[in-house]
């Protein structure tokens, strides 16, 4: 769980020394890494009917 | 508004990118104060909204280094939506009549709730600022950014790493339990 704000502060280091592009492609692996913990604790059904 | 901002679009727009910057400072900082002094290990989907919020401060990072773009934006907006995809989901978890929620409540919402709020406010404030950018044909800002933004910039990646340091303290290498009630490696 630890994994998405490692690869965010990355992504924020790379930024903040002027590597916009390897900023950007980390902050996409972020978003997967997130993407991917989302799967795991949000798949589960909700107690809701509509 | 300063009537000087009027005569400096570019300036007005990286003030308010710079706010917008310190605003996700303060949301991590205040989350990490309220779990330290309130002992109230987060859980897994708070640690996601977190790192939700971390996501989105990296697009306004770039706005502040590199100068407002819609790149920047776009990657703000999609980080926003998966912070309110989360935070809705645990809104969802515990919205039915009689469910006390997670967590402590703060001024009468839990974090969850807030955190719902402040996704769509920063999906709202992109918009705006592509639009007011557009408008006012703002260039972008091309010198090196100033102290107060280099102090944003450093304190938003200080606060993401100490997330991860202390995501690393609660749940170890792993997943993070359900409920979380104590830190897996200082027990």
């Amino acid at each position: 769980m630890m994994l998405p704000f490692l690869t965010a502060a990355v992504s924020a280091w790379l930024g903040l020394r002027g590597r916009r592009k390897a900023c950007l492609w980390v902050w996409l692996l972020t978003l997967i890494v997130f993407a991917a913990w989302c799967k795991v604790h949000m798949t589960d059904p909700l107690g809701l009917s509509f | 508004m300063n009537t000087r901002y009027h005569s400096d679009p570019p300036r007005l727009c990286a003030t308010l990118n710079l706010l917008a910057l310190a605003g996700i400072c303060v949301v991590l900082l205040f989350a990490f104060a309220w779990q330290l002094l309130y002992n109230e290990p987060p859980c897994p989907l708070c640690l996601l909204q977190r790192a939700a919020f971390a996501l989105v401060g990296i697009g306004l990072l770039l706005n502040a280094r590199f100068g407002p773009a819609p790149l920047h934006y776009g990657i703000t907006i999609l980080s926003a939506l998966g912070g309110a995809l989360v935070a809705g989901r645990q809104v969802a978890l515990h919205i039915m009549p009689g469910d006390a929620g997670y967590g402590s409540p703060f001024l009468g919402l839990h974090f969850y709730t807030w955190a719902l709020i402040l996704f769509v406010a920063i999906i709202a404030y992109c918009g705006v600022m592509l639009t007011l950018e557009r408008w006012l044909e703002s260039p972008a800002a091309t010198g090196a950014p100033g102290l107060p933004a280099r102090i944003a910039m450093w304190l938003f990646l200080v606060l993401v790493a100490a997330n991860m340091v202390s995501t690393l303290l609660e749940c170890g290498f792993g997943a993070c339990p359900d409920n979380p009630t104590h830190y897996l490696w200082l027990s």
